[in-house]
């Protein structure tokens, strides 16, 4: 079950980072925790971060993951979109395609959390490339706005550009957002259907 | 083409079923270990077995992927859900999902919840029965009437437990509340029984006259019910299905009074399944559901016309290479209006390679797409046309080399089963990430070698295409030493070798289930074994997750580049490398089939055995079980041919003769879909062969005699031509017409964007400064596009009213209550309505 998790006194964020390939997934990742800008390209399959963060003077985990942007894993995306507890949907502002996909990656996380909505912030990246830009601010608001969720726009390119605010404010919506009943109704709901399993489990026993 | 000829081929296609993704969250959490989930389909009982999770979770997730395809003559698709109680390797049925064939539709491409409902004897309820009703109201003067029914025949009928004993029941009910039985003989062990037999009811008015002025008294034919049931034994009967005709009233006796097929229906009320649901909240409000299951289900019915209405079409297509702009083109387009990628790409490939075009039709697109491109880092990195289509064709053209080259490996992790988690937060004991360690090195090692030793296997289709991409980098960005290999390695390792390390059940590369363990052992592999790839062209090294750096220590050295440098360099050299046979067969396929004993032995009990058979590149085999020594081995050019064998041979369906020089090899089937795919590639591995017979028999040779043709000599010659396929053997597998027809069905759904793509244009020629692009196309030259689209647009509908036509004569020709549209299907009706309403929106 994806819940934010407690250990001992401090909350665990499962933060999931998805987009097209070539966006910058990974950059934004590296330099939210490594504090550096990775120029080489290598294509990410799946990789995790964790680390400890105050945000808005409460510690917590931060559990990242970094997941593949080409289609040809997209049949891996399903799994980890269960399990997280917020996600960035990122795409770049100089590429076309991969804001046209922002959309199905938003519905898919609706359909994978049977939510109608869901912790998501919308990350523009690359706008340090104002010559080669092709989506405007304007057109990232409309679509955020659309689906209802928050816009940022980042750079990961030293210096960078609100790459820890986007991590802090994911967190802040995770938190803000009204998830935890849902899950209970979930659980309720769960609990009465095993039951009725018992019954005729029962009834087929005696 | 003739007509009859256009219609058989029209019939003989079977539907594609494609389970894509198959999540499913089960709400109902028994305390047991494992999930089985099984596809059933009317017509024969189809299953195809996949044992799921371990994980007591509330939400269990499959994530399985099965394409199959089926008669078209189905009336449900049936997901099983089992669960299995590990140590006795019990199966016991959960319940299941049941789709009928007419809402699949409905279902196309989408996710959906479905409701889990128990399994009862009416929700088990399949095939149909041949009827004749009919009244006599002459036989007795004024006071009486007669009602005749005949009991044909059934077919399909369930099986009880793997047996099936019918008889039926027939009951008249009147309105008095009476009622008249009577039951035919029993059949023994049959699913498919013939009755022949025939009951009269006669209704006794009373005689006198002044009774009848109440009318309240009269009495009249109420209902005639037609039950099977399967007996068990002399005084336990089991219920498999009924037929309710209304009889009241003079219409609806009309109507009853007829020779007609009927389906077959369970008890009572019908489970609805008109009201599906599209989120798990409202089905759990379903009362009668168990639990839920999230399926995405792809359905296709294929309607293939004659080749020769595909010719302008298909020009279209294959002229695309030449047509400058390349945005003009009717790849690009088709592209760029279907919304999902995949699925052109999918027909594409196919059409393309067909006639020799892809190689042409990728180099257009990929100078268009690489100027385009403004940081080399992310060259080909996205979801783009191009790489769609390298990704089908790769895994297309690739399946064997694929095989080939990761299958040892990757059994070897599957049935090893070490533990090789090196991330320190993931472990409980830090002590174990060494012996991890070695764990994964070996693993990966094993892997590179394994692929960078296959260069010279790697099919001349790839290479060439590899070729043509490198040229095309180096010569547009000449400065940039790395272009050469990142471009070939961003498509054999990212989108070819990665993910079949990651997902190998989707590729075919094992059947076993892969566990949480053995997953994260690939997900570390796939992600070495990519990195390794792309280090070739990386200025700097990888500075990712930290314990990934001990096994990048390892492996970034010399011999390890050089190792993928030669490898890619051979894959894309310009002399394509001489495709040499591999020393070991390749196995293509494997399973249980029911073999009927060789040995020619009367006194032998019992004659059929379950095998375990498995077909390689050179020879079919069989053992007792999986893993088990051969037990007998044929080598496939000893195969004459392969051709089905009639029902009434051995009482058993989808039976096939494996004929030999000596003698002929009778084997089973479990279903038709397995028989079908068993036949195709037994046809197609051994057509390469010399040897071949031109005659054989349809029958099997018992007590002395040929069934099918009655001659008493064993030697005999046979009395029918065996079947070839008129493709070569190497193309066998691509059904154009087939691709071209999905195709077509493609672009005749998004006409609207045709139409819009179209109004851009005129908009852009006639105000040219004004730019009105949409989304994401971009019109480069107006008029050559517009002239695309136009083409486009024409064949369509051409195709379409071709389509309907045809549809039309079918469905005109079909009556309804033939063995083919029994009495209560709904499809029937609902094809013949809508070819009746629906109507071109416009001509050409």
């Amino acid at each position: 079950m994806s819940l934010v998790g407690n250990e001992g006194d401090i909350t665990r964020y499962r933060l999931v980072v998805v987009g097209d390939g070539g966006v910058g997934k990974s950059a934004i990742t590296i330099q939210y925790f490594q504090k550096l800008f990775v120029t080489n390209y290598d294509p990410t399959i799946e990789d995790s971060y964790i680390q400890h963060a105050v945000i808005d003077g409460e510690l917590c985990i931060l559990d990242v993951l970094d997941t593949a942007g080409q289609e040809e894993y997209s049949a891996m995306r399903e799994q980890y979109m269960r399990s997280g507890d917020g996600f960035l949907i990122v795409y770049s502002v100089t590429d076309t395609q991969s804001f046209a996909h922002v959309i199905d990656f938003y519905n898919q996380v609706l359909r994978v959390q049977d939510a109608e909505s869901f912790p998501v912030l919308l990350v523009a990246n690359k706008v340090d490339l104002l010559h080669s830009r092709k989506i405007s601010e304007e057109k990232g608001k409309e679509i955020a706005s659309q689906l209802g969720v928050e816009y940022i726009e980042t750079s990961a390119k030293e210096p960078p550009l609100n790459i820890d605010t986007a991590f802090h404010q994911i967190v802040r919506i995770i938190r803000s957002h009204p998830v935890t009943r849902g899950i209970q109704q979930r659980q309720r709901q769960q609990h009465r259907h095993r039951q009725k399993f018992r019954n005729m489990l029962r009834c087929v026993l005696s | 083409m003739k007509r009859e000829e256009i219609i058989r081929k029209f019939s003989e296609i079977p539907d594609g079923i494609n389970i894509v993704h198959g999540h499913w969250h089960i709400l109902i959490s028994p305390p047991l270990t494992l999930w089985k989930i099984s596809f059933f389909d009317y017509p024969e009982n189809y299953c195809r077995e996949f044992i799921v999770i371990d994980l007591r979770m509330r939400f269990p997730f499959f994530g399985e992927e099965f394409e199959f395809e089926v008669p078209r003559k189905f009336r449900y698709l049936s997901v099983y859900v089992y669960d299995r109680d590990r140590p006795n390797k019990n199966d016991r049925v959960l319940g299941k999902v049941a789709i009928k064939r007419e809402d699949l539709h409905a279902f196309h491409n989408k996710d959906h919840w479905f409701p889990i409902r128990p399994i009862t004897l009416d929700s088990e309820v399949q095939g149909k029965i041949h009827l004749n009703v009919n009244f006599d109201r002459n036989r007795i003067d004024d006071c009486g009437e007669c009602l005749r029914v005949e009991i044909f025949e059934a077919c399909d009928l369930t099986m009880v437990n793997t047996s099936c004993d019918p008889f039926v029941e027939v009951t008249v009910k009147f309105t008095n509340g009476k009622q008249e039985t009577h039951r035919t003989k029993v059949k023994k062990k049959t699913n498919c029984p013939t009755f022949s037999e025939e009951f009269i009811f006669s209704l006794q008015r009373e005689n006198d006259k002044h009774f009848r002025m109440n009318p309240a008294d009269e009495v009249e034919w109420s209902e005639l019910l037609v039950t099977m049931y399967h007996e068990v034994s002399s005084n336990n009967v089991v219920f498999i299905g009924e037929v309710k005709i209304s009889l009241l009233g003079p219409q609806q006796q009309i109507h009853a009074a007829t020779n007609a097929w009927y389906y077959l229906q369970p008890r009572k009320k019908r489970v609805t399944l008109r009201a599906p649901v599209s989120t798990l909240s409202s089905a759990v409000m379903d009362e009668n559901c168990i639990g839920t299951l999230r399926l995405k289900i792809q359905y296709f019915v294929d309607h293939i016309l004659s080749s020769d209405k595909y010719f302008n079409f298909r020009d279209l297509i294959l002229r695309s290479p030449n047509v400058q702009p390349i945005t003009s083109s009717a790849v690009y387009l088709l592209g760029e209006i279907i919304p999902c990628k995949a699925d052109v790409a999918h027909c594409l490939v196919r059409v393309l390679l067909q006639h020799n075009q892809f190689v042409s039709t990728i180099r257009s697109l990929a100078v268009w797409e690489i100027s385009k491109v403004t940081d080399t880092n992310t060259i080909f990195r996205g979801n783009t046309l191009v790489s769609k289509l390298m990704d089908d064709a790769m895994r297309f053209v690739g399946h064997q080399y694929l095989h080939e080259t990761l299958r040892p490996s990757i059994e070897r992790i599957v049935t090893e089963h070490k533990p090789c988690e090196i991330d320190p937060s993931r472990v409980k004991d830090k002590a174990v990430i060494h012996q991890n360690l070695c764990n994964l090195k070996s693993y990966v090692e094993d892997i590179f070698k394994a692929i960078t030793s296959s260069a010279l296997h790697c099919p001349s289709v790839m290479c060439q295409l590899f070729h043509d991409l490198k040229e095309i980098a180096i010569c547009i960005f000449p400065d940039n030493k790395e272009i050469r290999y990142s471009v070939i390695s961003g498509f054999i390792f990212l989108r070819f070798f990665a993910p079949a390390i990651l997902g190998p059940k989707l590729f075919g590369l094992t059947t076993e289930q892969i566990d949480t363990q053995t997953h994260r052992t690939l997900t570390l592999i796939s992600k070495t074994i990519q990195s390794l790839g792309n280090v070739v062209c990386a200025k700097t090294q990888s500075c990712k997750e930290e314990y990934m750096s001990s096994m990048y220590q390892t492996f970034y050295n010399e011999t390890h580049v050089t190792a993928v440098r030669q490898f890619l360099e051979i894959i894309s050299a310009t002399s394509v490398p001489v495709h040499s046979k591999s020393d070991k067969p390749v196995t293509l396929k494997e399973g249980i089939l029911i073999k009927r004993t060789q040995n020619t032995s009367r006194f032998r009990k019992n004659r059929f055995k379950q095998r375990y058979f498995k077909i390689t590149t050179e020879s079919l085999s069989y053992s007792k079980h999986k893993g088990k020594e051969t037990i007998c081995q044929i080598p496939l050019k000893d195969i004459l041919s392969v051709e089905r064998v009639t029902y009434e041979s051995f009482k058993r369906s989808n039976m096939l003769q494996v004929i030999q020089p000596a003698k002929v090899l009778y084997i089973q089937a479990n279903n038709c879909v397995e028989e079908k795919e068993w036949l195709d590639l037994l046809t197609r591995m051994c057509s390469s062969s010399d040897r071949h017979v031109a005659f054989y028999h349809p029958g099997a040779f018992i007590k002395g005699m040929w069934i099918c043709c009655k001659a008493r000599f064993q030697q005999s010659m046979g009395c029918e031509r065996v079947t070839r396929k008129s493709n070569g053997i190497h193309n066998s597998d691509i059904d154009i017409d087939r691709e071209l027809s999905r195709l077509h069905t493609l672009t005749f759904n998004h006409m609207d964007k045709i139409e819009n793509v179209l109004h851009a244009c005129k908009c852009q020629a006639a105000y040219t400064k004004e730019k009105h692009l949409l989304p994401t196309s971009v019109i480069e030259d107006c008029t050559s596009m517009m002239t695309t689209l136009h083409s486009l647009r024409t064949s369509s509908y051409a195709l379409e009213q071709e389509q309907r036509t045809v549809l039309r004569t079918i469905a005109r020709e079909t009556k309804y209550g033939s063995k083919q549209a029994p009495i209560g299907d709904d499809n029937y009706l609902l094809m013949a309505g809508r070819l009746e309403t629906v109507t071109l929106r416009k001509q050409f």
